[in-house]
C-alpha cells in the first residue's frame, strides 16, 4: 500500500476544498439575492394569493425534497435544454434551495423587528421603502445572523453531496485518493472531515465576530 | 404527458418498493438518535466537567462534519479495523449518530428554557434530581422542543436519501437505477421528488398533529385569559 | 418538647456579599412566626437555608431534633412543605396532579388514594371545582392556593412561607391570606415571610424582624407594633403600617371558594 500523505495528495485535496469553497460562496450568494427579495415580498407585499402563494409553494418544494435529488433533477433537468457543467447546476441548484431557506430566515428577521420602529420613522416623515431600508433591515440583519450562520454550516456541508453529480470537490477526491492508495481509509475520511470542521469552525468564528460587531446594548435576540 | 403518465405507471411501483426502505432507515436512526440526544444533552446541562466535555465533543464533531463522510467513514472505513456494517445498518449508525448531535442542541436549550422554579418546587417537594428531571424537567422540555424537533425529523428524512451513496436499494438509490437504464432521468428523478414531497408533508402533518395533542394551556399553545 | 424547627447560627455570603450573618431561630409544634425585614435583610435566603435549597456555609439546622445534611435533605423536604412566591406549580400539570405527583412518585401512595386525598386538601384551600385547570388558566390567587394545596398534601411538620402574597394583585392577597390564617389556626407549625401586616397581627405567636443578616428584634406582634424595643423595628413597622389602608385582624373561617 502505498501511503497516502504525499504532498501532491494533500493538495489536490486542498483544491478540492477550494472547490466547495468556490461553490459555497456562489450558492450563498444567489441565496442571499433571491432569498432576500422573497422575504421582502412576503413581509412587504400585499398579502395577495397570487403573490404568496407561489412563494409558500416554492418554499414547500425545495423544502420537501433531500440535495441529492435536487441536484440530479436539476442537472438532467437541464442538460436536456442546455449544456451545462456540473459546477454551474450545483450552483444553481443549491443556491435556490438556499434561497428556499435564508427567505424563511429572513422573513423571521423582519419579523422580529418591533412595529413600533416603523411607525416612529412613518411619524417622522420617511417614505415607506426609506424607512425599511434604514431602520428595518439593519435591524433584521442583526436578528438573521444567529441563524444566518447555522445556514452557512448547512450549506457547507451540502457541498459535499455534489460529487454525485460529478464535481470533484473534496469528498469526491478523498473517495479517489482511497481507491489509489488502496488503504488508509480513516485516515483520509479523517482528515476529509477536519478540514470541512476547520471551514466550518473559521466561519462561524468569523459570523459571530461580526455579530458581535454589530451589537449594541440593548440588543434582544428574537427568541 | 400521457407519455409520462405512461412512463408513471411503469416505474412508481418499483420507486415506491424504495419507500419501506427509506422509513426502517429513518425511523430506526431517529430513534435511537433521540435516545442519544436526550443523553447528551443531560450531560451538558447537568453532568460533571468529564461528562460535559465528552458530550460537548460529539456534538461539535457531528455537526461539523456532512453525513456523508461521517457515512463512508463508517461503511468504508470501520472495516478496516474488523468492523463491517451492511449498507442498511452503516446508513443507520451514521444517520443515528448525526441527528443525535443535532437533537441534543435541541434538547439542551429547551430543557434549559424551563424555569428553573419548576426544579426548584420539584424539589421542595422532595423529589431526587432524577424524579424531578423526569416527571418535571422533561415533560416541559420535550413539548417546548416539538417544533424544532419536527424540523430536525424531516431534515434527516430527506438525508436518508445519502444512504443511496452506499449502496442501499432506497427511493433515491432506485429512481437512478432507472435513469441510469432508460435515460429518462428527469423523469424519473421527477417522480421520486414527488414521492419525497408526498412523504414530508404527511409527516408534517403528523408532528403538527402531535404537536396540538400533546399541548396544555401555557405550554406551547396560546392559552385564554386566566380567569380573576 | 423538642422544636419542630431549630436553626443555629446560620451564615450564608454570595460572593462577597454576606447576607445572613448568624441567623438562629426555632419552631415549636402549633408556632406561627413571621418573619419580617427590608428587602436585602436575608429573610428569604435564611427559609431556603432551612431546606437547603440554598446551601448555608455555617450553622445547623434540625427538624424535630435530627439535623438536615446534604445525605438527608431530600428525605428531610418530604416532611417540610415550602410555598414560594412565583408559586412555581407544575405547568404540564392540572391542579389535581400538581397536588397529587409527590403523593404518587415519592410516597408511591395507590392512585386511587392519593386522588382522595389531593381531591380533599385542594376542596380545604376552596378549590375543589378547579382540579381539572392547568396553572395558566387560574389567576394568582388560585395558583397559590394550589401550591399551599401541593404542599399540604405531604402532611408535613412544618410549612415555610416565602412571600406568599408578594406577586399577586392586591385583590387577590386576601383568597390566599384566609387560607393561611386557618392552617395556623388549626395548629400547623408555620414560618412566613410576608408583608402582610394583618395576618402577622392576627396568626402570628411572635414575629421576628431581620436587617442587614441579623435578627434585630423578636417578641409578640402586639408588643412588636405597640412598644418594640430597637428603634429600627419601629421605623419598618411604621413605613409598612403607613403604606398600607389599616388592616383589622383576620377572621378564621371555613374554606372559601374561589
Amino acid at each position: 500500500m502505498l501511503s497516502p500523505i504525499t504532498a501532491s495528495n494533500i493538495w489536490f485535496l486542498i483544491k478540492g476544498l477550494g472547490v466547495a469553497l468556490e461553490i459555497l460562496a456562489a450558492l450563498l450568494t444567489i441565496g442571499f439575492l433571491v432569498g432576500g427579495a422573497l422575504a421582502m415580498v412576503q413581509v412587504y407585499a400585499p398579502r395577495k394569493w397570487y403573490i404568496q402563494g407561489p412563494i409558500r409553494v416554492f418554499d414547500r418544494i425545495v423544502r420537501g425534497i433531500p440535495i441529492l435529488l435536487l441536484l440530479f433533477t436539476f442537472y438532467f433537468g437541464l442538460s436536456d435544454v442546455l449544456n451545462i457543467s456540473p459546477m454551474l447546476a450545483s450552483i444553481v441548484a443549491l443556491g435556490i434551495r438556499s434561497s428556499a431557506y435564508q427567505a424563511q430566515i429572513f422573513r423571521s428577521a423582519l419579523l422580529s423587528v418591533p412595529p413600533g420602529q416603523l411607525s416612529a420613522a412613518k411619524a417622522m416623515g420617511f417614505t415607506r421603502p426609506h424607512a425599511i431600508w434604514t431602520i428595518a433591515i439593519p435591524l433584521a440583519f442583526r436578528y438573521a445572523l444567529g441563524p444566518w450562520t447555522n445556514e452557512f454550516s448547512s450549506e457547507l456541508k451540502a457541498t459535499s453531496l455534489v460529487y454525485v453529480i460529478g464535481v470533484s470537490e473534496l469528498t469526491n477526491r478523498a473517495s479517489t485518493i482511497i481507491s489509489n492508495a488502496g488503504g488508509y481509509i480513516l485516515l483520509v475520511f479523517a482528515v476529509t472531515a477536519l478540514l470541512y470542521f476547520v471551514v466550518n469552525k473559521t466561519g462561524n468564528s468569523l459570523l459571530y465576530g461580526l455579530e458581535a460587531r454589530l451589537r449594541f446594548p440593548g440588543f434582544e435576540r428574537a427568541n | 404527458m400521457t407519455e409520462y403518465l405512461h412512463f408513471v405507471r411503469e416505474y412508481l411501483p418499483y420507486l415506491l418498493g424504495g419507500v419501506p426502505l427509506t422509513l426502517a432507515i429513518w425511523v430506526i436512526a431517529l430513534s435511537v438518535g433521540f435516545a442519544i440526544g436526550l443523553g447528551l444533552a443531560w450531560s451538558r446541562v447537568y453532568g460533571g466537567r468529564a461528562a460535559y466535555s465528552i458530550a460537548t465533543i460529539y456534538v461539535e464533531i457531528f455537526r461539523g462534519t456532512p453525513v456523508v463522510v461521517q457515512m463512508l467513514f463508517i461503511y468504508l472505513g470501520l472495516p478496516s479495523v474488523g468492523i463491517v456494517f451492511s449498507p442498511f445498518t452503516a446508513a443507520v449508525i451514521a444517520i443515528a449518530l448525526n441527528t443525535a448531535a443535532y437533537q441534543a442542541e435541541y434538547f439542551r436549550g429547551s430543557i434549559q428554557s424551563v424555569s428553573p422554579g419548576q426544579m426548584s418546587a420539584a424539589k421542595a417537594q422532595g423529589m431526587t434530581g432524577a424524579q424531578a428531571f423526569r416527571y418535571i424537567v422533561l415533560p416541559q422540555a420535550l413539548r417546548r422542543v416539538l417544533p424544532q424537533w419536527s424540523n430536525e425529523a424531516i431534515i434527516e428524512l430527506k438525508f436518508t436519501s445519502v444512504a443511496y451513496t452506499i449502496g442501499v436499494i432506497e427511493v433515491t438509490a432506485r429512481a437512478y437505477k432507472v435513469g441510469y437504464h432508460t435515460y429518462q432521468f428527469f423523469h424519473i428523478f421527477l417522480l421520486a421528488s414527488l414521492i419525497y414531497i408526498v412523504m414530508t408533508t404527511i409527516v408534517s402533518e403528523l408532528l403538527w398533529y402531535l404537536e396540538k395533542k400533546v399541548s396544555v394551556p401555557g405550554l406551547g399553545v396560546d392559552v385564554g385569559r386566566p380567569e380573576g | 418538647m423538642t422544636d419542630v424547627m431549630a436553626a443555629t447560627d446560620i451564615t450564608k455570603s454570595f460572593g462577597s456579599d454576606q447576607v445572613l450573618r448568624g441567623i438562629s431561630m426555632s419552631l415549636k409544634k402549633g408556632e406561627t412566626k413571621v418573619l419580617l425585614g427590608p428587602s436585602g435583610s436575608g429573610k428569604s435566603t435564611f427559609l431556603r437555608c432551612i431546606n437547603r435549597l440554598t446551601l448555608p456555609d455555617s450553622g445547623r439546622v434540625t427538624l424535630s431534633g435530627v439535623e438536615v445534611t446534604t445525605d438527608n435533605e431530600t428525605n428531610m423536604r418530604r416532611r417540610i412543605g415550602f410555598v414560594f412566591q412565583e408559586f412555581n406549580l407544575f405547568m404540564h400539570l392540572t391542579a389535581l396532579d400538581n397536588v397529587r405527583v409527590s403523593l404518587v412518585k415519592i410516597k408511591k401512595m395507590p392512585k386511587a388514594e392519593a386522588t382522595a386525598k389531593a381531591r380533599a386538601v385542594l376542596e380545604k384551600v376552596g378549590l375543589a371545582q378547579k382540579e381539572k385547570s392547568y396553572p395558566a388558566e387560574l389567576s394568582g390567587g388560585q395558583q397559590q392556593r394550589v401550591s399551599i394545596a401541593r404542599a399540604l398534601a405531604m402532611d408535613p411538620e412544618l410549612i415555610l412561607f416565602d412571600e406568599p402574597t408578594s406577586a399577586l394583585d392586591p385583590e387577590l392577597t386576601q383568597e390566599v391570606v384566609q387560607v393561611m390564617a386557618d392552617l395556623s389556626a388549626e395548629g400547623m407549625t408555620m414560618l412566613v415571610v410576608s408583608h402582610e401586616m394583618g395576618f402577622a397581627r392576627a396568626a402570628a405567636d411572635e414575629l421576628v424582624f431581620m436587617e442587614n443578616g441579623v435578627v434585630v428584634e423578636t417578641g409578640p406582634p402586639e408588643k412588636l407594633f405597640t412598644a418594640p424595643e430597637a428603634e429600627r423595628t419601629r421605623s419598618f413597622l411604621r413605613l409598612l403600617s403607613d403604606g398600607e389602608p389599616a388592616q383589622g385582624p383576620v377572621p378564621t373561617s371555613g374554606a372559601r371558594d374561589g
